[in-house]
Protein backbone atom coordinates (compact mmCIF):
# COMPACT_ATOMS: atom_id res chain seq x y z
CA UNK A 1 0.00 0.00 0.00
CA UNK A 2 1.06 3.45 -0.88
CA UNK A 3 1.41 5.88 1.89
CA UNK A 4 -0.60 8.89 0.70
CA UNK A 5 -4.53 6.86 0.69
CA UNK A 6 -6.82 8.22 -1.26
CA UNK A 7 -9.24 10.71 0.13
CA UNK A 8 -12.82 9.46 -1.21
CA UNK A 9 -15.27 11.37 -0.30
CA UNK A 10 -17.93 9.26 -2.02
CA UNK A 11 -19.62 6.40 -0.36
CA UNK A 12 -16.22 6.31 1.73
CA UNK A 13 -14.93 2.55 1.84
CA UNK A 14 -11.76 4.14 2.11
CA UNK A 15 -11.61 6.08 5.24
CA UNK A 16 -9.50 8.76 4.86
CA UNK A 17 -6.50 9.04 7.37
CA UNK A 18 -2.95 8.95 7.78
CA UNK A 19 -2.48 6.54 9.81
CA UNK A 20 -5.32 3.50 9.91
CA UNK A 21 -5.18 2.91 13.34
CA UNK A 22 -4.45 5.73 15.04
CA UNK A 23 -6.85 6.90 17.60
CA UNK A 24 -7.85 10.04 16.34
CA UNK A 25 -9.05 9.11 12.83
CA UNK A 26 -12.40 9.79 11.19
CA UNK A 27 -13.51 6.01 11.51
CA UNK A 28 -12.72 5.93 15.21
CA UNK A 29 -14.06 9.10 16.06
CA UNK A 30 -16.96 8.29 14.30
CA UNK A 31 -17.83 5.00 15.76
CA UNK A 32 -16.90 5.86 19.53
CA UNK A 33 -18.98 8.54 19.20
CA UNK A 34 -22.41 6.82 18.02
CA UNK A 35 -21.59 4.12 20.51
CA UNK A 36 -20.94 6.20 23.03
CA UNK A 37 -24.31 8.17 21.99
CA UNK A 38 -26.20 4.96 22.11
CA UNK A 39 -25.00 3.70 25.24
CA UNK A 40 -25.37 7.06 26.67
CA UNK A 41 -29.05 7.40 25.70
CA UNK A 42 -30.13 3.75 27.33
CA UNK A 43 -28.61 4.65 30.08
CA UNK A 44 -29.36 8.30 31.01
CA UNK A 45 -33.11 7.79 29.72
CA UNK A 46 -33.81 3.61 29.58
CA UNK A 47 -37.81 5.15 28.60
CA UNK A 48 -38.03 5.15 25.71
CA UNK A 49 -34.63 4.40 24.33
CA UNK A 50 -33.95 0.78 26.04
CA UNK A 51 -37.57 -0.47 24.92
CA UNK A 52 -36.48 1.33 21.55
CA UNK A 53 -33.65 -0.56 21.71
CA UNK A 54 -35.18 -3.45 21.99
CA UNK A 55 -38.32 -3.06 19.07
CA UNK A 56 -35.69 -1.88 16.69
CA UNK A 57 -33.55 -5.26 17.46
CA UNK A 58 -35.56 -7.35 14.87
CA UNK A 59 -35.24 -5.33 12.59
CA UNK A 60 -31.69 -4.64 12.43
CA UNK A 61 -31.79 -8.35 11.97
CA UNK A 62 -33.54 -8.03 9.37
CA UNK A 63 -31.86 -5.35 7.41
CA UNK A 64 -28.41 -7.69 8.16
CA UNK A 65 -30.21 -10.47 6.67
CA UNK A 66 -31.22 -8.26 3.60
CA UNK A 67 -27.49 -6.50 3.18
CA UNK A 68 -25.61 -9.52 3.27
CA UNK A 69 -27.73 -12.09 1.28
CA UNK A 70 -27.99 -9.27 -1.26
CA UNK A 71 -24.40 -8.48 -1.09
CA UNK A 72 -23.85 -12.02 -1.85
CA UNK A 73 -26.24 -12.34 -4.88
CA UNK A 74 -24.84 -9.23 -6.03
CA UNK A 75 -21.33 -9.91 -6.33
CA UNK A 76 -22.40 -13.48 -8.20
CA UNK A 77 -24.76 -11.64 -10.83
CA UNK A 78 -22.28 -8.95 -11.17
CA UNK A 79 -19.36 -11.00 -11.93
CA UNK A 80 -21.54 -12.72 -14.61
CA UNK A 81 -22.52 -9.69 -16.25
CA UNK A 82 -18.96 -7.99 -15.78
CA UNK A 83 -17.76 -11.19 -17.74
CA UNK A 84 -20.80 -10.92 -20.24
CA UNK A 85 -19.89 -7.54 -20.70
CA UNK A 86 -16.08 -8.31 -21.41
CA UNK A 87 -17.17 -11.35 -23.26
CA UNK A 88 -16.83 -11.30 -27.07
CA UNK A 89 -19.60 -14.03 -27.95
CA UNK A 90 -22.32 -10.86 -29.66
CA UNK A 91 -25.36 -12.03 -27.92
CA UNK A 92 -24.01 -12.65 -24.21
CA UNK A 93 -22.57 -9.39 -24.52
CA UNK A 94 -25.82 -7.21 -25.98
CA UNK A 95 -27.88 -9.38 -23.41
CA UNK A 96 -25.48 -7.95 -20.49
CA UNK A 97 -25.26 -4.66 -22.25
CA UNK A 98 -29.13 -4.52 -22.12
CA UNK A 99 -29.49 -5.33 -18.37
CA UNK A 100 -27.06 -3.25 -17.29
CA UNK A 101 -28.55 -0.34 -19.37
CA UNK A 102 -31.85 -0.89 -18.28
CA UNK A 103 -31.02 -1.35 -14.70
CA UNK A 104 -29.30 1.68 -14.75
CA UNK A 105 -31.85 3.81 -16.17
CA UNK A 106 -34.93 3.38 -13.86
CA UNK A 107 -34.52 4.31 -10.38
CA UNK A 108 -34.04 1.99 -7.44
CA UNK A 109 -37.16 2.72 -5.54
CA UNK A 110 -39.66 1.93 -8.74
CA UNK A 111 -36.94 -0.94 -9.50
CA UNK A 112 -37.43 -2.38 -5.34
CA UNK A 113 -41.62 -1.83 -6.26
CA UNK A 114 -41.39 -3.47 -9.35
CA UNK A 115 -40.18 -6.56 -9.25
CA UNK A 116 -41.22 -7.29 -5.46
CA UNK A 117 -45.25 -7.02 -6.66
CA UNK A 118 -44.21 -8.36 -9.93
CA UNK A 119 -42.12 -11.40 -8.25
CA UNK A 120 -44.78 -11.06 -5.45
CA UNK A 121 -47.99 -11.21 -8.17
CA UNK A 122 -46.63 -13.57 -10.35
CA UNK A 123 -44.18 -16.48 -8.43
CA UNK A 124 -46.13 -15.55 -4.79
CA UNK A 125 -42.11 -14.87 -3.50
CA UNK A 126 -41.97 -14.14 -0.01
CA UNK A 127 -41.52 -10.83 0.83
CA UNK A 128 -38.32 -11.27 2.62
CA UNK A 129 -36.90 -12.80 -0.64
CA UNK A 130 -38.83 -10.48 -3.07
CA UNK A 131 -36.86 -7.64 -1.10
CA UNK A 132 -33.23 -9.19 -1.54
CA UNK A 133 -33.85 -10.29 -5.21
CA UNK A 134 -34.58 -7.10 -6.10
CA UNK A 135 -31.64 -5.19 -4.10
CA UNK A 136 -29.85 -8.22 -6.01
CA UNK A 137 -30.96 -7.59 -9.89
CA UNK A 138 -30.34 -3.94 -9.22
CA UNK A 139 -26.87 -3.84 -7.86
CA UNK A 140 -26.50 -6.61 -9.83
CA UNK A 141 -25.86 -4.56 -12.16
CA UNK A 142 -23.58 -1.86 -10.80
CA UNK A 143 -21.39 -4.59 -9.52
CA UNK A 144 -21.07 -5.80 -13.17
CA UNK A 145 -19.84 -2.39 -14.44
CA UNK A 146 -17.45 -2.86 -11.39
CA UNK A 147 -15.79 -6.22 -12.16
CA UNK A 148 -16.16 -4.63 -16.32
CA UNK A 149 -13.60 -2.17 -15.46
CA UNK A 150 -11.47 -4.20 -13.03
CA UNK A 151 -10.93 -6.78 -15.84
CA UNK A 152 -10.21 -4.13 -18.68
CA UNK A 153 -7.76 -2.47 -16.50
CA UNK A 154 -5.73 -5.88 -16.26
CA UNK A 155 -2.86 -5.16 -18.92
CA UNK A 156 -3.53 -7.09 -22.24
CA UNK A 157 -0.38 -8.41 -22.21
CA UNK A 158 -1.39 -10.53 -19.09
CA UNK A 159 -3.81 -12.28 -21.65
CA UNK A 160 -1.33 -12.93 -24.39
CA UNK A 161 1.28 -14.65 -21.83
CA UNK A 162 -1.32 -16.74 -20.16
CA UNK A 163 -3.10 -17.70 -24.03
CA UNK A 164 0.91 -18.32 -25.18
CA UNK A 165 1.55 -20.72 -22.88
CA UNK A 166 -1.66 -22.70 -24.14
CA UNK A 167 -4.54 -21.27 -21.35
CA UNK A 168 -8.02 -20.90 -22.92
CA UNK A 169 -10.23 -17.66 -22.36
CA UNK A 170 -11.97 -19.76 -19.31
CA UNK A 171 -8.73 -20.73 -17.67
CA UNK A 172 -6.96 -17.24 -18.61
CA UNK A 173 -9.79 -15.29 -16.96
CA UNK A 174 -9.80 -17.33 -13.85
CA UNK A 175 -6.34 -18.47 -13.55
CA UNK A 176 -4.60 -14.88 -14.47
CA UNK A 177 -6.85 -12.01 -15.04
CA UNK A 178 -9.67 -12.14 -11.98
CA UNK A 179 -6.73 -12.87 -9.59
CA UNK A 180 -5.27 -9.75 -10.00
CA UNK A 181 -8.26 -7.59 -10.82
CA UNK A 182 -9.53 -8.45 -7.34
CA UNK A 183 -7.39 -5.76 -6.29
CA UNK A 184 -8.65 -2.85 -8.64
CA UNK A 185 -12.17 -4.07 -8.11
CA UNK A 186 -12.56 -4.24 -4.37
CA UNK A 187 -12.24 -0.38 -3.46
CA UNK A 188 -15.68 -0.29 -5.63
CA UNK A 189 -17.50 -3.16 -4.52
CA UNK A 190 -16.74 -2.21 -0.97
CA UNK A 191 -18.53 1.43 -1.79
CA UNK A 192 -21.20 -0.85 -3.45
CA UNK A 193 -21.36 -2.91 -0.60
CA UNK A 194 -21.94 0.77 1.80
CA UNK A 195 -24.45 2.15 -0.83
CA UNK A 196 -26.55 -1.33 -0.69
CA UNK A 197 -26.60 -1.55 2.88
CA UNK A 198 -28.01 2.12 3.51
CA UNK A 199 -30.22 1.41 0.08
CA UNK A 200 -31.98 -1.34 2.02
CA UNK A 201 -33.35 1.11 3.82
CA UNK A 202 -36.01 1.53 0.94
CA UNK A 203 -37.14 -1.76 1.13
CA UNK A 204 -39.30 -0.40 4.24
CA UNK A 205 -41.55 0.49 1.61
CA UNK A 206 -41.93 -2.95 1.09
CA UNK A 207 -43.54 -5.08 3.93
CA UNK A 208 -40.43 -6.03 5.14
CA UNK A 209 -39.80 -5.17 8.98
CA UNK A 210 -36.10 -3.86 8.25
CA UNK A 211 -34.45 -1.32 11.06
CA UNK A 212 -36.16 1.96 9.23
CA UNK A 213 -39.41 0.02 9.04
CA UNK A 214 -39.44 -0.90 12.60
CA UNK A 215 -38.76 2.55 13.62
CA UNK A 216 -41.58 3.60 11.67
CA UNK A 217 -43.89 1.80 13.29
CA UNK A 218 -42.05 2.57 16.71
CA UNK A 219 -42.55 6.21 16.48
CA UNK A 220 -46.45 6.00 14.89
CA UNK A 221 -47.36 4.12 17.87
CA UNK A 222 -46.02 6.26 20.25
CA UNK A 223 -45.23 9.88 18.33
CA UNK A 224 -41.68 9.61 19.56
CA UNK A 225 -40.27 10.46 16.45
CA UNK A 226 -37.16 12.43 17.13
CA UNK A 227 -36.25 9.71 19.54
CA UNK A 228 -36.66 7.09 17.18
CA UNK A 229 -35.42 8.62 14.25
CA UNK A 230 -31.92 9.30 16.69
CA UNK A 231 -32.08 5.96 17.59
CA UNK A 232 -32.42 4.29 13.76
CA UNK A 233 -29.79 6.89 12.55
CA UNK A 234 -27.08 5.70 15.01
CA UNK A 235 -27.47 2.25 13.98
CA UNK A 236 -27.08 2.84 10.59
CA UNK A 237 -24.08 4.59 11.18
CA UNK A 238 -22.61 1.79 13.30
CA UNK A 239 -23.52 -0.92 10.88
CA UNK A 240 -21.92 1.25 8.06
CA UNK A 241 -18.76 1.83 9.64
CA UNK A 242 -18.39 -1.69 10.67
CA UNK A 243 -18.98 -3.09 7.64
CA UNK A 244 -16.31 -0.14 5.87
CA UNK A 245 -13.65 -1.28 8.04
CA UNK A 246 -14.66 -4.53 6.99
CA UNK A 247 -13.75 -3.65 3.71
CA UNK A 248 -10.48 -1.49 4.34
CA UNK A 249 -8.99 -4.68 6.63
CA UNK A 250 -9.75 -7.35 3.36
CA UNK A 251 -8.47 -4.45 0.88
CA UNK A 252 -5.11 -4.58 3.03
CA UNK A 253 -5.08 -7.96 3.01
CA UNK A 254 -4.98 -8.27 -0.84
CA UNK A 255 -3.12 -5.77 -1.78
CA UNK A 256 -0.16 -7.47 -0.02
CA UNK A 257 1.48 -8.96 -3.25
CA UNK A 258 1.74 -6.44 -5.79
CA UNK A 259 4.40 -3.62 -5.04
CA UNK A 260 5.04 -1.93 -7.92
CA UNK B 1 17.76 -33.67 -34.58
CA UNK B 2 16.05 -34.53 -38.11
CA UNK B 3 17.64 -33.44 -40.88
CA UNK B 4 16.31 -29.66 -42.66
CA UNK B 5 13.67 -31.67 -44.21
CA UNK B 6 10.26 -30.74 -43.21
CA UNK B 7 10.33 -26.90 -42.24
CA UNK B 8 8.50 -27.30 -38.77
CA UNK B 9 7.15 -23.53 -39.55
CA UNK B 10 6.14 -22.95 -42.84
CA UNK B 11 4.10 -19.36 -43.64
CA UNK B 12 2.57 -19.17 -46.95
CA UNK B 13 1.35 -15.94 -48.60
CA UNK B 14 0.38 -14.48 -45.70
CA UNK B 15 -1.62 -11.06 -45.07
CA UNK B 16 -2.63 -9.06 -42.52
CA UNK B 17 -4.87 -5.71 -42.35
CA UNK B 18 -5.11 -3.38 -39.61
CA UNK B 19 -7.60 -1.46 -41.04
CA UNK B 20 -6.59 0.42 -44.18
CA UNK B 21 -3.08 -0.82 -42.71
CA UNK B 22 -1.18 -3.55 -44.27
CA UNK B 23 0.94 -4.56 -41.94
CA UNK B 24 1.51 -7.89 -43.08
CA UNK B 25 1.88 -8.25 -47.49
CA UNK B 26 2.07 -10.82 -48.92
CA UNK B 27 5.01 -12.99 -46.56
CA UNK B 28 6.71 -16.21 -46.90
CA UNK B 29 8.69 -17.57 -44.70
CA UNK B 30 9.60 -20.95 -43.24
CA UNK B 31 11.89 -22.13 -40.64
CA UNK B 32 13.58 -25.99 -40.00
CA UNK B 33 14.02 -27.59 -36.66
CA UNK B 34 16.74 -26.24 -34.74
CA UNK B 35 16.94 -23.08 -37.36
CA UNK B 36 17.67 -19.68 -35.53
CA UNK B 37 15.90 -16.91 -37.59
CA UNK B 38 16.29 -13.25 -36.45
CA UNK B 39 13.99 -10.80 -37.87
CA UNK B 40 15.17 -7.37 -37.92
CA UNK B 41 13.39 -4.02 -39.74
CA UNK B 42 12.01 -0.71 -38.53
CA UNK B 43 9.64 0.42 -36.21
CA UNK B 44 6.20 -0.40 -37.68
CA UNK B 45 7.52 -2.97 -40.51
CA UNK B 46 5.23 -6.23 -39.19
CA UNK B 47 7.61 -7.46 -37.80
CA UNK B 48 5.52 -8.20 -34.05
CA UNK B 49 3.05 -9.41 -36.27
CA UNK B 50 4.70 -11.59 -38.45
CA UNK B 51 6.08 -13.22 -34.91
CA UNK B 52 2.58 -13.03 -33.27
CA UNK B 53 0.26 -14.34 -35.99
CA UNK B 54 2.53 -17.55 -35.68
CA UNK B 55 0.84 -18.71 -32.60
CA UNK B 56 -2.05 -17.32 -33.08
CA UNK B 57 -1.84 -13.51 -31.21
CA UNK B 58 -2.88 -12.03 -34.32
CA UNK B 59 -4.99 -13.75 -36.76
CA UNK B 60 -4.22 -13.40 -40.66
CA UNK B 61 -6.58 -12.43 -43.24
CA UNK B 62 -5.07 -14.34 -45.96
CA UNK B 63 -2.54 -17.31 -46.21
CA UNK B 64 -1.63 -20.09 -44.49
CA UNK B 65 0.75 -20.91 -41.42
CA UNK B 66 1.61 -24.36 -40.76
CA UNK B 67 3.21 -25.34 -37.23
CA UNK B 68 4.46 -28.69 -36.86
CA UNK B 69 2.37 -29.98 -39.32
CA UNK B 70 -0.98 -28.16 -38.00
CA UNK B 71 -2.43 -25.26 -39.89
CA UNK B 72 -3.14 -23.12 -37.11
CA UNK B 73 -6.07 -21.51 -38.64
CA UNK B 74 -7.69 -24.43 -39.60
CA UNK B 75 -10.98 -25.24 -37.55
CA UNK B 76 -9.76 -28.96 -36.46
CA UNK B 77 -6.72 -27.44 -35.25
CA UNK B 78 -6.71 -26.95 -31.30
CA UNK B 79 -4.85 -24.24 -30.89
CA UNK B 80 -4.58 -24.15 -27.49
CA UNK B 81 -2.70 -27.40 -27.72
CA UNK B 82 -0.53 -26.04 -30.00
CA UNK B 83 0.71 -23.03 -28.42
CA UNK B 84 2.01 -25.40 -25.66
CA UNK B 85 5.12 -25.92 -28.37
CA UNK B 86 5.52 -22.52 -29.01
CA UNK B 87 7.14 -20.52 -26.26
CA UNK B 88 6.40 -17.10 -26.19
CA UNK B 89 8.73 -14.17 -24.62
CA UNK B 90 7.25 -10.48 -24.68
CA UNK B 91 9.28 -7.31 -24.73
CA UNK B 92 7.34 -6.20 -21.76
CA UNK B 93 7.69 -9.50 -19.90
CA UNK B 94 3.98 -10.30 -18.95
CA UNK B 95 5.39 -12.00 -15.42
CA UNK B 96 2.07 -12.84 -13.50
CA UNK B 97 2.61 -10.35 -10.98
CA UNK B 98 0.13 -12.30 -8.51
CA UNK B 99 2.26 -15.39 -8.88
CA UNK B 100 5.59 -16.20 -7.20
CA UNK B 101 8.63 -16.39 -9.72
CA UNK B 102 8.21 -20.28 -9.24
CA UNK B 103 4.46 -20.14 -9.44
CA UNK B 104 4.89 -18.45 -12.98
CA UNK B 105 6.97 -21.04 -14.03
CA UNK B 106 4.47 -23.94 -12.86
CA UNK B 107 0.90 -22.62 -13.64
CA UNK B 108 0.58 -24.13 -16.86
CA UNK B 109 2.66 -27.43 -16.60
CA UNK B 110 0.18 -28.46 -13.18
CA UNK B 111 -2.72 -26.89 -14.96
CA UNK B 112 -2.42 -27.97 -18.46
CA UNK B 113 0.01 -31.15 -18.80
CA UNK B 114 -1.39 -32.28 -15.40
CA UNK B 115 1.79 -32.46 -13.69
CA UNK B 116 2.14 -33.01 -10.23
CA UNK B 117 3.55 -29.55 -8.03
CA UNK B 118 6.49 -31.65 -6.61
CA UNK B 119 7.66 -32.53 -10.73
CA UNK B 120 6.79 -29.69 -11.97
CA UNK B 121 8.56 -27.68 -9.10
CA UNK B 122 11.71 -29.99 -10.02
CA UNK B 123 11.79 -28.53 -13.03
CA UNK B 124 11.27 -25.24 -12.53
CA UNK B 125 14.26 -24.52 -10.27
CA UNK B 126 16.60 -26.69 -13.06
CA UNK B 127 15.14 -23.84 -15.36
CA UNK B 128 15.54 -21.24 -12.89
CA UNK B 129 18.90 -22.05 -12.15
CA UNK B 130 19.82 -22.03 -15.67
CA UNK B 131 18.80 -18.85 -16.02
CA UNK B 132 20.56 -17.87 -13.07
CA UNK B 133 17.90 -16.91 -10.71
CA UNK B 134 17.32 -19.77 -8.86
CA UNK B 135 17.43 -17.50 -5.38
CA UNK B 136 14.47 -15.56 -6.59
CA UNK B 137 12.04 -18.82 -6.74
CA UNK B 138 9.96 -17.23 -4.28
CA UNK B 139 10.05 -13.86 -5.18
CA UNK B 140 7.37 -11.99 -6.78
CA UNK B 141 8.12 -10.35 -10.23
CA UNK B 142 7.66 -7.17 -8.97
CA UNK B 143 10.48 -7.35 -6.74
CA UNK B 144 12.83 -8.14 -9.33
CA UNK B 145 15.08 -6.14 -11.78
CA UNK B 146 13.66 -5.86 -15.79
CA UNK B 147 17.04 -8.00 -16.77
CA UNK B 148 15.89 -10.94 -14.04
CA UNK B 149 12.18 -10.56 -14.74
CA UNK B 150 13.09 -11.30 -18.11
CA UNK B 151 14.75 -14.40 -17.28
CA UNK B 152 11.99 -15.55 -15.82
CA UNK B 153 9.14 -15.08 -18.97
CA UNK B 154 12.08 -17.03 -20.96
CA UNK B 155 12.58 -19.83 -18.12
CA UNK B 156 8.23 -19.75 -17.89
CA UNK B 157 8.28 -20.40 -21.48
CA UNK B 158 10.77 -23.08 -21.70
CA UNK B 159 8.23 -24.84 -18.64
CA UNK B 160 6.06 -25.90 -21.22
CA UNK B 161 8.80 -27.23 -23.23
CA UNK B 162 8.17 -25.85 -26.24
CA UNK B 163 9.44 -27.19 -30.04
CA UNK B 164 10.13 -23.33 -30.89
CA UNK B 165 10.57 -20.38 -28.91
CA UNK B 166 9.35 -16.80 -30.20
CA UNK B 167 11.09 -13.69 -28.84
CA UNK B 168 9.77 -9.96 -29.66
CA UNK B 169 12.39 -7.67 -28.82
CA UNK B 170 12.88 -9.76 -25.52
CA UNK B 171 15.67 -7.14 -24.52
CA UNK B 172 14.05 -3.49 -25.89
CA UNK B 173 12.56 -2.74 -22.27
CA UNK B 174 15.82 -3.45 -20.07
CA UNK B 175 18.52 -0.82 -19.51
CA UNK B 176 21.40 -1.50 -21.53
CA UNK B 177 23.29 -3.14 -18.20
CA UNK B 178 21.02 -6.23 -17.95
CA UNK B 179 20.81 -6.40 -22.02
CA UNK B 180 23.77 -8.47 -21.76
CA UNK B 181 22.21 -11.15 -19.31
CA UNK B 182 19.36 -11.95 -21.11
CA UNK B 183 21.70 -12.66 -24.30
CA UNK B 184 23.10 -14.80 -22.56
CA UNK B 185 20.44 -17.07 -21.63
CA UNK B 186 19.58 -16.99 -25.04
CA UNK B 187 22.95 -17.87 -26.89
CA UNK B 188 23.03 -20.94 -24.19
CA UNK B 189 19.41 -21.42 -25.38
CA UNK B 190 20.33 -21.55 -28.95
CA UNK B 191 23.27 -23.60 -28.62
CA UNK B 192 21.58 -26.12 -27.06
CA UNK B 193 19.93 -26.78 -30.51
CA UNK B 194 16.26 -24.74 -29.54
CA UNK B 195 14.81 -24.02 -32.65
CA UNK B 196 14.24 -19.75 -32.57
CA UNK B 197 12.58 -17.11 -33.86
CA UNK B 198 14.11 -13.85 -32.67
CA UNK B 199 12.90 -10.07 -33.61
CA UNK B 200 15.71 -8.08 -31.96
CA UNK B 201 18.32 -4.78 -32.95
CA UNK B 202 21.00 -6.87 -31.65
CA UNK B 203 23.01 -7.17 -34.28
CA UNK B 204 25.49 -8.96 -32.54
CA UNK B 205 23.14 -11.38 -31.12
CA UNK B 206 22.09 -11.92 -35.17
CA UNK B 207 25.84 -12.38 -36.14
CA UNK B 208 26.40 -14.91 -33.51
CA UNK B 209 23.35 -16.88 -33.51
CA UNK B 210 21.41 -16.62 -36.69
CA UNK B 211 21.67 -19.05 -39.23
CA UNK B 212 19.24 -16.53 -41.05
CA UNK B 213 18.32 -12.97 -41.12
CA UNK B 214 15.15 -12.16 -42.39
CA UNK B 215 14.74 -7.88 -42.89
CA UNK B 216 11.22 -6.72 -43.39
CA UNK B 217 9.94 -3.47 -44.48
CA UNK B 218 6.24 -2.26 -44.93
CA UNK B 219 5.06 -5.64 -43.81
CA UNK B 220 7.27 -7.40 -46.64
CA UNK B 221 10.03 -9.59 -46.61
CA UNK B 222 12.94 -7.59 -48.56
CA UNK B 223 16.16 -9.63 -48.18
CA UNK B 224 17.02 -12.64 -46.22
CA UNK B 225 20.55 -14.47 -46.21
CA UNK B 226 23.43 -15.79 -43.67
CA UNK B 227 24.27 -12.69 -41.15
CA UNK B 228 27.86 -12.98 -43.51
CA UNK B 229 25.57 -11.99 -46.26
CA UNK B 230 23.60 -9.29 -44.28
CA UNK B 231 26.81 -7.69 -42.44
CA UNK B 232 29.22 -7.61 -45.61
CA UNK B 233 27.33 -7.32 -48.35
CA UNK B 234 23.88 -7.02 -48.08
CA UNK B 235 21.77 -6.57 -51.82
CA UNK B 236 19.10 -4.20 -51.21
CA UNK B 237 19.03 -0.54 -50.87
CA UNK B 238 16.26 -0.04 -48.27
CA UNK B 239 18.70 -3.22 -46.04
CA UNK B 240 21.72 -0.96 -46.19
CA UNK B 241 20.16 2.05 -44.95
CA UNK B 242 18.15 0.18 -42.31
CA UNK B 243 22.03 -1.22 -41.37
CA UNK B 244 23.48 1.87 -41.36
CA UNK B 245 21.19 3.59 -39.36
CA UNK B 246 21.20 0.67 -36.79
CA UNK B 247 25.11 -0.17 -36.67
N1 LIG C 1 -3.58 -4.12 -32.89
C1 LIG C 1 -3.27 -3.23 -33.86
N2 LIG C 1 -4.18 -2.37 -34.29
C2 LIG C 1 -3.90 -1.47 -35.26
N3 LIG C 1 -2.70 -1.38 -35.86
C3 LIG C 1 -1.74 -2.22 -35.47
C4 LIG C 1 -1.97 -3.19 -34.44
N4 LIG C 1 -0.83 -3.88 -34.27
C5 LIG C 1 0.05 -3.38 -35.13
N5 LIG C 1 -0.47 -2.38 -35.86
C6 LIG C 1 0.20 -1.63 -36.92
O1 LIG C 1 0.71 -2.55 -37.83
C7 LIG C 1 2.00 -2.15 -38.28
C8 LIG C 1 3.00 -3.24 -38.00
O2 LIG C 1 3.11 -3.35 -36.59
P1 LIG C 1 4.16 -4.29 -35.89
O3 LIG C 1 3.90 -4.18 -34.43
O4 LIG C 1 4.10 -5.63 -36.47
O5 LIG C 1 5.52 -3.60 -36.25
P2 LIG C 1 6.97 -3.90 -35.71
O6 LIG C 1 7.81 -4.16 -36.90
O7 LIG C 1 6.92 -4.93 -34.67
O8 LIG C 1 7.38 -2.51 -35.09
P3 LIG C 1 8.18 -2.17 -33.75
O9 LIG C 1 9.64 -2.28 -34.09
O10 LIG C 1 7.79 -0.76 -33.47
O11 LIG C 1 7.74 -3.14 -32.71
C9 LIG C 1 2.32 -0.86 -37.55
O12 LIG C 1 2.05 0.22 -38.42
C10 LIG C 1 1.37 -0.84 -36.39
O13 LIG C 1 1.01 0.46 -36.05
MG1 LIG D 1 7.18 -4.96 -32.56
Amino acid sequence: MSDTRIIDVGEGAAIPSKSDWGLFNAWTISIIGALAAILYLVIAQPNPYQRLLVYLADGVVITFQVTVMSILCACVIGLITGLGRVSRNKAINLLASTYVEIIRGIPLLVQLFYIYYALGRFLNVHDLTAAIIAMSVCYGAYMGEVFRAGITAIDKGQTEAARSLGFNTKQTMFLVILPQAWRTILPPVGNEFIALLKDTSLVSILAVSDLLRRGREFSSETFLYFETYTMVALIYLVITLILSKGVSIMEARLSHYVRR
Amino acid sequence: MSAASAPIVDIRHVSKSFGSLKALNNVSMSMSLGEKVVIIGPSGSGKSTLLRSINKLETVDSGTIIVDGFDINAPTTNINSLRMELGMVFQSFNLFPHKTVLENLTLAPIKLKGMSKAEADEIALKLLDKVGIKEKAHAYPAQLSGGQQQRVAIARALAMSPKIMLFDEPTSALDPEMIGEVLDVMVTLAKEGMTMAVVTHEMGFAREVADRVVFMDHGAIIEEGTPEHFFVNPEHDRTKLFLSQIL
